[in-house]
């Protein structure tokens, strides 16, 4: 062959480079990743998982949770909004103010925004006029914030408030980003649904708590047995068709229990600085707190 | 290709390859590799942010990162002027400089920018008997002014008088304000200057 060691050189190069840019700068940049703080709360972030959850990451792998669950948030933008949260006592310079913030406002349409605040007063507005509005209605006696919200077609569907950064896969071994949507995302799976009860129903019968869905039961992490006695405290709560025959119950084995508590801990809610959002009071234009069982939207499970 | 292969081959170029013709990559070739790659640099240069590894998309830079913080909640001085000039300017006047037989300056004063505690406890109960003030001595009675003000209010309007006027203190909080506010309870008797000065 000839020019062999040239052609030896110029593969190893290109291979080299590519080792560079996909192993060694990733590594580089994330591989030394320590446990980082909310912003602004200055929290510690994430939290090591118990247990038991972390034993539910395994049952997770196991029956292939991932293949048709992502656990990824994507991100589309940043908007900046301006939320009056208490019209204070003086209300006709709140009035005068709102009017100079929203120059289209009439008065009665003023006056109607101060009821039932927190309400959002703009929307998708550049920082500088976010902060203007803010004094201006401030000045006035009234309680307004700068909201800082995260948007994209994700977050929309309410699969969380911000998306994705690698501190949120800090304790996670292995990683399981998932890479399809038959499901719906579970990067926040634990704050939209708290309760361990209803994500126990839904693996041993995703259709006795999400109505046409197209999720598999998981039957074999879970005993049906006949009562003895009293009953197990732990038996699922099913009714319908899904309830077992009378006289037996259904109780969860430990590895439903640990994929229950694993589901309850994915909780990838905080503000980080990498992933700014404001958190704050109640009713915001952020997605609504619990809205685990996906009816709306033709969402399924 | 596939029909010249299948014929049978020629002695004449058997075993030698045809030399390549000389000046075959064309011009306007380079030139669009060249502007593919000025254009490639200019994007990496305005969204790539320059392999920083706390910066992830949508944004394009730290500064762009930076901007999107949420703000630290903060003193609105702006709505401290407002309230001083509703509240407090009839008798202080609004360049802080007092009245003669109404009420002494706040402007270089020291109660003003003294102890926060000292200064939080004259609006939130009165304030009554001989003071000295820029080093004149005044006797009169002030109301509780302050009483019906909000935490965040009072706050406000103390930050403004420590800041305006040539003043130069610090910032009051709310969380100062509702401290001392829960310390003194529900006391009405106004305060006066001996026993503010027990104050630290």
């Amino acid at each position: 062959m000839r020019h062999g060691a040239l052609v030896y050189l110029g593969a190893f190069f290109a291979l080299a480079l590519s080792w560079t840019g996909f192993v060694l700068t990733p590594q580089m940049q994330v591989g030394q990743m320590v446990a980082t703080n909310t912003v602004p709360a200055g929290a510690r972030y994430p939290v090591a998982r118990p247990g038991l959850a972390q034993q539910g990451l395994q049952v997770y792998r196991a029956n292939g949770c991932a293949y048709c669950h992502s656990q990824q948030v994507w991100q589309q933008g940043t908007v900046f909004d301006v939320m009056l949260t208490d019209g204070g006592t003086n209300q006709p310079g709140v009035v005068a103010a709102l009017q100079a913030v929203m120059p289209r406002l009439s008065r009665p349409e003023a006056l109607q925004l101060l009821e039932g605040l927190p309400k959002p007063v703009l929307r998708g507005v550049s920082r500088e006029e976010a902060e203007s509005a803010v004094k201006k209605l401030t000045t006035s006696g009234a309680k307004a914030t700068l909201w800082i919200e995260a948007v994209g077609p994700d977050l929309a569907r309410g699969w969380g408030k911000r998306r994705s950064v690698p501190e949120d896969f800090l304790y996670d071994y292995p990683v399981l980003l998932g890479a399809q949507r038959v499901g719906p995302d579970l990067a926040d799976v634990g704050v939209r649904q708290p309760d361990v009860g209803w994500h126990l129903r839904h693996l041993y019968a995703p259709a006795s708590v999400v109505t046409g869905s197209v999720m598999p039961g998981y039957p074999y992490l879970f005993e049906k047995r006949r009562v003895v006695g009293a009953g197990s405290a732990d038996a699922l709560a099913l009714s319908g068709d899904h309830a077992p025959e009378v006289g037996y119950e259904v109780v969860p084995k430990p590895e439903a229990k640990a994929l229950a508590a694993y589901l309850v801990s994915l909780r990838a809610d905080a503000p980080l600085f990498t992933a700014p959002f404001s958190v704050g009071a109640s009713g915001g234009p952020a997605a609504p707190a619990t809205n685990a069982a996906p009816t709306a939207g033709g969402g399924v499970p | 290709m596939s029909v010249e292969m299948r014929r049978p081959a020629q002695p004449a170029t058997e075993g030698r390859e045809e030399p390549t013709p000389q000046g075959a990559v064309p011009m306007w070739l380079f030139i669009l590799l060249f502007v593919a790659l000025f254009w490639g640099m200019n994007y990496f240069d305005r969204h790539g942010a320059w392999f920083n590894g706390r910066v992830y998309a949508p944004y394009r830079s730290l500064a762009e990162l930076q901007m999107h913080q949420p703000p630290t909640g903060g003193i609105n001085l702006e709505r401290g002027r407002a309230v001083y000039e509703s509240v407090c300017a009839l008798c202080h006047g609004v360049d802080g400089k007092g009245k003669p037989g109404q009420a002494p300056p706040l402007a270089g004063a020291e109660w003003v920018l003294g102890p926060v505690n000292r200064l939080v406890r004259i609006p939130l109960a009165g304030l009554t008997g001989p003071i000295e003030v820029n080093g004149q001595q005044w006797n009169l009675a002030m109301p509780a002014m302050g009483a019906a003000l909000s935490d965040e209010d009072l706050a406000a309007v103390l930050s403004y008088m420590r800041t305006s006027w040539g003043n130069k203190g610090t910032e009051v909080t709310a969380e100062q304000v509702g401290a001392v506010r829960k310390e003194i309870g529900n006391r009405t008797q106004p305060f006066t200057a001996a026993e503010l000065l027990t104050v630290q």
